[in-house]
């Protein structure tokens, strides 16, 4: 088990040490190939006086000469910016001269509670779904479930969330205020758009939208999964022990099951980052996503690499802990 | 072995000791597939008595592992159905029992052996958990003496080291190992009759014997009911004492096993026994049995082994032969068999 937990750690790091370096050979290359950012700080087409050129670009890391060879992989800067991160300093913006890491202390812990209300959202609505098909396999509900599941699938998160911030939202909202006031829950929970006084109440709903991508995978995946087990040998074995069903489903199904749930929920994961950007970018939620969009958008080259290192990490660490719980649960990958 | 004596009335209300162990009565089974119904067991009986092992021999899809599951009622219900018949534990009719007894009566009174034992155990769980959680859910005992009474169990099966292998999981023993941990399991309650689903076909031949040899001397130490269901004739011959030949869901011969190897009263018995392959019989070639065995959904009219029987006549076709019984304690689904158990045929 130790063995397994350090190799699985191990690989994590080199992971995320190629990805560190793919973004950071990226950002050079766009550089190399665009042209020096440190010239959008004087505002375009004027050409700046050399020395305060020069000033600039030290103050954004770009004075290293590799920028200006295409192809280079500036590996000088590549470890000065890690020897940076290790030491808690995460640079600043192009304009304005904020902390990259002010910026993150507000932006990550509303990412946070995104993804807190959709993976519940995914996991609750899918177990209970897949679970239900799975016993009533064949008959109506099942094709109901699978059928119904695939049609939210299908709807694209942007149309979702578009119909309802402009159509569902503000009656409610009104609806809502007249009974319980402005300053209730229920007055704040349909809110379209996100309030920083009410950070947990105002991403409920916005969570829940992240939350139905990838809820037909899930729902199929684990009542594929309950189906396998459901007819398998040992739950035949479980019966002629004379267990109860109730015992046989918790002890001999649920647990085997696990195994493929974690798997899509790692999995997913990965995807809900994406629903994020969007998401956060709709109900005006200052979060990840937004902040990395709006940094492309500005070119604000490490602004993008500090946000993508974040996520990068996040879904290395997702899966981290996606191989620890199969350990945990399966012991023939314990002892591999 | 165990502290506390057991009151088999108490797990099985209405028990009549003088009744047999255990009847099987015409027994059917019936699958229902996409709306067609298809007889599996099509009348099956047969007895078994305190300390006698009962040999179920019969191909595959003669219905021997369904009447076993209907014994234990772990049938798939749907698409099985029980149309008929009673299986009988100390008289008490099983069928007519509630779910509740039913539960009790499996592991506590009728236990199973399945064939792959890999499959049969839960991989998940440390076979200590497996066993144990018999003496937990019928018996309340705690988990770390029904640990105990798992390293008792693994020991007396023969698994060296039981102490240690107890938390063991199911993938970290070798195949003869496995089963032994499922011999285990089913003994733990101390069952009064124990089946074994053909028990050794996924072993090697030497492990095959080992095996073998382990359940008749746990049956002859506890005086079991053993019902070995098995496609092999040779595993029969020296571990059974009854044999019950089952052809397309129905038991065709039923006879003491000297009588039935040295004379068999049904075509299809004698026919097995020919193919057997034996030592004064090196360098011949094999007698097989033609044909196939037939498709229950569309099983032959009259008697269903006809088209492949080297005695059939006319008769056998249209007539659903009756039960004869040739000589004592040996009956015969077949027109013939007091032809054929004299040799005449």
């Amino acid at each position: 088990m130790g063995r397994y937990v350090i190799r699985r750690i191990l690989q994590a790091l080199l992971t995320l040490g190629i990805v560190l370096f793919l973004l950071h050979y990226l950002m050079a290359l766009s550089v190399q190939i665009r042209g020096n950012p440190a010239l959008l700080f004087f505002g375009g087409d004027r050409t700046p006086d050399p020395a305060m050129l020069e000033q600039v670009e030290r103050l954004y890391n770009l004075d290293n000469s590799c920028y200006e060879r295409v192809g280079d992989p500036c590996i000088t800067p590549f470890v000065e910016r890690l020897q940076d991160y290790v030491q808690g300093d995460l640079g600043t913006t192009l304009n304005g001269n904020r902390d990259v890491a002010q910026l993150l202390s507000i932006y990550i812990p509303n990412t946070l509670r995104l993804f807190v209300f959709s993976v519940i959202t995914l996991v609750a609505v899918s177990m209970v779904l897949g679970t239900w098909a799975a016993r009533h396999r064949g008959r109506f509900i099942d094709h109901t479930v699978r059928g119904t599941t695939i049609l939210a699938d299908s709807i694209p998160v942007f149309l979702i969330l578009l119909s309802y911030v402009y159509i569902v939202a503000v009656p409610l909202t009104r609806w809502a205020r007249g009974i319980w006031g402005t300053e209730s829950f229920m007055g704040q929970v349909f809110r379209p758009n996100y309030n920083p006084d009410y950070p947990w109440t105002t991403i409920i709903i916005p969570g829940i939208i992240v939350g139905t991508v990838g809820l037909a995978t899930m729902t199929r995946l684990i009542r594929a999964s309950q189906l396998e087990n459901l007819g398998s040998d040992f739950v035949r074995t479980a019966r002629a022990k004379g267990l109860k069903p109730m015992r046989i489903t918790i002890v001999h199904v649920i647990r085997n099951s696990m195994i493929p749930i974690v798997t899509g929920i790692g999995f997913l994961f990965a995807f809900m980052l994406s629903g994020a950007v969007l998401t956060e970018g709709v109900m005006g939620i200052p979060g990840m996503g937004r902040m990395i969009f709006q940094a492309v958008q500005r070119q604000e080259g490490n602004l993008v690499i500090v946000g993508l290192t974040v996520s990068a990490f996040v879904v290395v660490f997702v899966s981290l802990i996606v191989d620890l719980l199969y350990a945990a649960l399966d012991p023939r990958i314990r002892y591999e | 072995m165990s502290e506390t004596v057991r009151v088999i009335g108490d797990t099985l209300p209405g028990a009549d000791f003088n009744a047999p162990l255990l009847e099987v009565d015409d027994l059917r089974v019936e699958f229902r597939v996409r709306g067609q119904r298809i007889p599996a067991v099509r009348g099956a009986s047969f007895t078994l008595e305190q300390g006698r092992t009962l040999a179920v021999v019969g191909e595959s899809g003669s219905g021997k592992s369904v009447t076993s599951q209907a014994i234990m009622g772990i049938l798939d219900t749907p698409p099985a159905t029980i149309t008929g018949g009673a299986v009988r534990l100390h008289g008490v009719d099983l069928l007519e029992q509630s779910e509740e007894t039913r539960r009790e009566v499996r592991g506590n009174h009728i236990a199973i052996v399945f064939q792959d034992a890999l499959s049969a155990l839960n991989p998940l769980w440390s076979v200590g958990f497996q066993i144990g959680e018999l003496f937990r859910v019928h018996r309340g005992t705690s988990r770390k003496d029904a640990k105990l009474k798992a390293v008792e169990l693994l020991d007396q099966v023969g698994i060296p080291d039981a102490k240690n292998r107890v938390g063991d999981y199911p993938h970290q023993f070798s195949g003869g190992m496995r089963q032994r941990v499922m011999i285990a399991m089913a003994l733990a309650l101390d069952p009064e009759v124990l089946i074994a689903d053909e028990p050794t076909t996924a072993l090697d031949v030497t492990v095959q014997a080992q095996i073998m040899r382990l359940l008749k001397r746990i049956q002859a130490e506890r005086n079991m009911g053993l019902i070995l269901i098995t496609h092999d004739l040779g595993v029969v011959a020296d571990v059974a004492d009854e044999v019950a030949v089952m052809y397309a869901g129905e038991v065709v011969e039923r006879a003491g096993i000297r009588d039935a190897f040295k004379r068999p009263a049904h075509p299809y018995t004698k026919a097995l026994l020919r193919a057997i392959p034996r030592v004064d019989t090196v360098g011949q070639e094999l007698e097989v049995i033609r044909g196939l065995p037939p498709n229950p959904a569309k099983l032959p009219g009259g008697c269903p082994f006809h088209p492949r029987c080297f005695a059939a006549e006319d008769k056998c076709a249209t007539e659903v032969p009756p039960w004869i019984e040739p000589a004592e304690f040996h009956g015969s689904r077949c027109h013939f068999a007091e032809e054929v158990y004299t040799d005449e045929r």
